[in-house]
């Protein structure tokens, strides 16, 4: 299957209307941010010590 | 099964596989490093779905170096080997490594504390993505799987624990073999220094380190990097890998084998690494040579990753200097005046757009690139929270941000967040996704390995990338899977499918023949 450049349809978090996506290219200055509530209340739910805690073998 | 007589680089179009092998992070409550070899392959073990073993490592020559030698071993990791365990003994290599291959032509294994899963052989990148995100579908229910008899388990797409040890994302990409092995380290040493700009993943601090730095990099994987060219992955890890193991025909092939990238969520990220990647290769077999030269090149990639003001640098030999940019630019541009949807296909073509739509990104507005690019959504998520709780960029909790970008888990992973979002932009449909946890490529060798995992597991005493052995009953046959064009691949893998027995399918492969 050939590559192509369509997103693949998913249900949003919220009934809110689909967040339009603007390109790739340069859009100062209209850079768009994601919504900040949802995301911030998922990063509060990290364990802080999360990182302290993580320890892993060497691999390749 | 029907092969290649002779490799010509004008046919690299139909001769071009690549695949990812990726080696996850695993964190189980109440567990530490020493226990991780004995969870990664449990995790591996609690795979339920179908599959079939050992691995055949007999064929392998991971010692086998480009530059026309044998080493005598490859190094290790010697802080890593404080984690052995003495009491810790497996029966075997195979014992250990619980190697699976599944039936969409995947393989699964425990590799010394990860769980790793390396994607079927893909001809086409959006195979490769869908394979790749079925990769993460499958180690993650997989770790579900385990945890249900005991402790919760996290995985974790990345490439650091942030304590000094590292493990990778490898690419592979089959190539001809008389692509002069020079040509091929001087042609992509400052292409892969600098592909970080679009393919980084992003880390929070530098390594090796005790205390959290004031750094934002773009690549996860630069600090590790500390040689231009090596067949070494475990310490002293290389920009070029130079191991010569092409799991093919050694006369017709090489496989070039990336070490050096980052581990990426976002599939634009990963089908651009990829394609930009195999862009470069198909200008190399067709002839074209860099005139770049990059002085000290592993030095070059971590000034690079560490650039707080994004304007990327490079220090050239000729006493010279170039941004990262411009040298993607040179490559792109390059690509795209030499290769030819005809010979090249229409898949090279979509992913020269969107290089050379991240390079005009990242030329104007980092953050232009969130949607796309993994180390700019993690550095945007990362200031949000950062100006709503004012912190420093040295305030360890960032670190565990970092760690939960990664983080697989669709209820907890904050790229996983993303995309729900609708943020990260995806490439491959769910559908496509789900498939491809069970069925292989149609058009690769991986397409009949994964049908008769399918069919015929019980029956397969041990398997290769480039060949199974047959005959789990003791008497024992092999079956080289060859290198087949995609017509060939496809109507062996129906035959393998269609026949009622495995005697019957072996002889309508030899028909095919």
């Amino acid at each position: 299957m050939a590559l192509q450049m369509e997103e693949r349809p998913r249900a949003p978090l919220s009934p809110e209307p689909e967040r339009k996506i603007g390109d790739d290219g340069p859009r100062r200055p209209d850079v768009s941010r994601p919504d900040s509530k949802r995301l911030l209340e998922r990063m509060k739910r990290v364990d802080p010590e999360q990182a302290k805690r993580y320890r892993q073998r060497s691999g390749e | 099964m029907r092969s290649r007589n002779r490799a010509d680089p004008e046919d690299i179009s139909d001769l071009m596989l690549f695949g990812l092998e990726t080696e996850y992070g695993i964190h189980v409550d109440g567990k530490g490093p020493a226990e991780m070899i004995a969870e990664a392959r449990a995790v591996v073990r609690a795979w339920r779905g179908k599959s079939a073993g050992p691995w055949d490592y007999a064929s392998e020559t991971p010692r086998l170096d480009l530059r026309g030698f044998e080493v005598d071993r490859l190094n290790r990791d010697r802080a890593d080997q404080r984690w052995d365990k003495d009491s810790e003994r497996y029966e075997s290599q195979s014992d250990e490594r619980a190697d699976r291959v599944l039936a969409n032509g995947a393989r699964f294994y425990n590799d010394h504390g990860h769980p790793e899963y390396a994607t079927p052989e893909c001809r086409s990148l959006y195979d490769l993505v869908a394979h790749d995100r079925a990769g993460e579908r499958i180690v993650w229910e997989s770790a579900k799987a385990h945890a249900e008899s005991g402790a919760p388990v996290s995985i974790f797409k990345n490439n650091t624990d942030f304590h000094g040890a590292s493990y990778g994302c490898h690419e592979s990409y089959l190539i001809p073999r008389d692509i002069p092995y020079e040509d091929l380290q001087k042609a992509l040493v400052p292409f892969l220094v600098t592909r970080q700009l679009y393919a980084g993943a992003g880390k929070v601090g530098v390594e090796p380190s005790s205390r959290s730095e004031s750094v934002f990099q773009l690549s996860q994987r630069a600090d590790f990097i500390t040689e231009t060219a090596s067949i070494d992955t475990l310490s002293r890890r290389p920009v070029f890998n130079t191991r010569d193991e092409p799991h093919a025909d050694p006369e017709l092939y090489r496989r070039l084998h990336v070490v050096s990238g980052d581990a990426n969520m976002n599939e634009r990220a990963t089908a651009l690494k990829v394609g930009a990647t195999a862009a470069v290769l198909r200008m190399v077999a067709k002839g074209w040579r860099s005139e770049l030269v990059v002085r000290e090149p592993a030095k070059a990639m971590q000034a690079i990753s560490r650039d707080p003001s994004c304007r990327w640098i490079v220090e050239l030999e000729g006493n010279r200097t170039m941004a990262a940019v411009d040298i993607q630019r040179v490559y792109a541009t390059e690509a795209s005046e030499m290769l030819s949807r005809d010979d090249d296909g229409e898949d090279v073509f979509t992913a020269l757009e969107m290089w050379m739509a991240a390079l005009d990104g990242l030329e104007q507005y980092w953050d232009s690139m969130v949607p796309s690019v993994d180390w700019a959504a993690k550095r945007q998520l990362i200031e949000i929270y950062r100006e709503v709780e004012g912190l420093e960029w040295d305030h360890p909790f960032l670190r565990s941000l970092d760690l939960a970008y990664s983080d697989v888990n669709p209820e907890t992973g904050l790229f996983r967040a993303l995309e729900q979002e609708g943020t990260a932009r995806s490439l491959v449909s769910e559908a496509d996704i789900v498939r491809a946890m069970a069925e292989p490529p149609t058009d690769t060798r991986a397409a009949v390995r994964g049908a008769l995992v399918d069919r015929f597991g019980a029956e397969i005493a041990a398997l290769s990338w480039g060949g199974v052995w047959l005959g789990a009953d003791g008497s024992r046959s092999y079956l080289d899977l060859g290198m087949p064009n995609e017509a060939d691949a496809e109507a062996a893998a129906v035959k393998v499918r269609n026949a009622s027995s495995l005697n019957e399918a072996l002889r309508s492969l030899s028909a095919i023949s």
